[in-house]
């Protein structure tokens, strides 16, 4: 039985989790841990954190799982997309956003020790001039190129019309061209 | 020149790295809500169900024994205190009167 949630999709799990499917719940988890940990990463840069921002937000769902209106919303993942985001949010008004740690730089075994640094130094600057972006053009960057989604989705997520988002997209890339000439 | 550093600066968007997750997380996540009770969302009747619960009496027939004892207990106990006091009247009544002398 346990095997049989894996197929099924997330309309149908989130109603089992309304009526108290725990297994439901683990399949729900299983399937979207992954992309959502990313996504508050990107905000946090630190591991544990967006752990347990994600942790949160799936506890909340479990907690509450009257707050998903199928009807209000159409995909799970845009409106689980606007939770991690809000918490993320409300990580980084109560704290200082970590600093990657620059002793122990990510992890590529494919690339030499010279490339490897070169690209952690791009990598950094790159991470540092995010973070210096307007909040919303940040969001914008992160669903669109790290999570994948596209423009439409991205705009559903953010509670913005597509011709909005293109804009904050290009206003955020306009402005890391300039910042980061030296590196590309 | 300026596509170029566009190409170059999605080329590094896209390819942002992060530290993986816990391979655990999703099943820490699974366990931790095990242990948290669900927030049911419940129906007028299902409220009303449960608020006569909350007063409900385990032996009703002890619970009324008990209370009338209780109140012929007190009532026998102190039964003159319930009787108005004349005296006590009188200095209230010229209080009263001696306030509105002066209007």
């Amino acid at each position: 039985m346990a095997s049989g949630w894996a197929e099924r999709d997330d309309h149908e799990l989130l109603a089992h989790v309304q009526s108290g499917g725990h297994d439901a719940f683990g399949a729900l988890v299983r399937r979207h841990t992954e992309r959502f940990y990313r996504l508050a990463y990107r905000y946090v840069q630190h591991k544990e954190t967006a752990e347990d921002i994600v942790q949160d937000a799936f506890l909340k769902l479990w907690e509450d799982p009257g707050k998903w209106r199928p009807e209000r919303n159409s995909k799970f993942t845009t409106w689980f997309y606007r939770i991690v985001v809000n918490l993320c949010l409300d990580w980084r008004k109560k704290k200082r956003p970590v600093a990657l740690d620059e002793e122990r730089p990510l992890p590529d075994e494919r690339e030499t020790q010279d490339a490897a640094m070169i690209r952690a130094q791009e990598q950094k600057i790159l991470e540092r001039e995010i973070a210096a972006l307007p909040e919303r053009q940040r969001t914008a960057l992160n669903l669109c190129f790290d999570q994948d989604l596209s423009n439409q989705e991205a705009a559903d997520v953010m509670g913005l019309n597509l011709k909005a988002l293109q804009s904050l997209i290009m206003r955020a890339k306009t402005t890391l061209k300039e910042r980061m000439q030296a590196y590309l | 020149m300026s596509d170029t550093h566009g190409e170059k600066l999605e080329e590094l968007l896209r390819s942002r790295r992060f530290e993986p997750a816990s391979p655990d997380l999703a099943e820490r996540i699974v366990l931790k809500a095990q242990s948290i009770p669900q927030n049911q969302p419940i129906s007028l009747t299902q409220w009303m169900k449960q608020l006569f619960a909350e007063f409900h009496l385990p032996k009703p027939a002890y619970v009324l024994a008990c209370t009338l004892i209780l109140g012929f207990a007190v009532g026998f106990y102190r039964p003159l205190d319930t009787i108005p006091d004349d005296a006590d009247n009188i200095h209230v009544q010229s209080f009263l009167y001696a306030d509105e002398e002066p209007l």
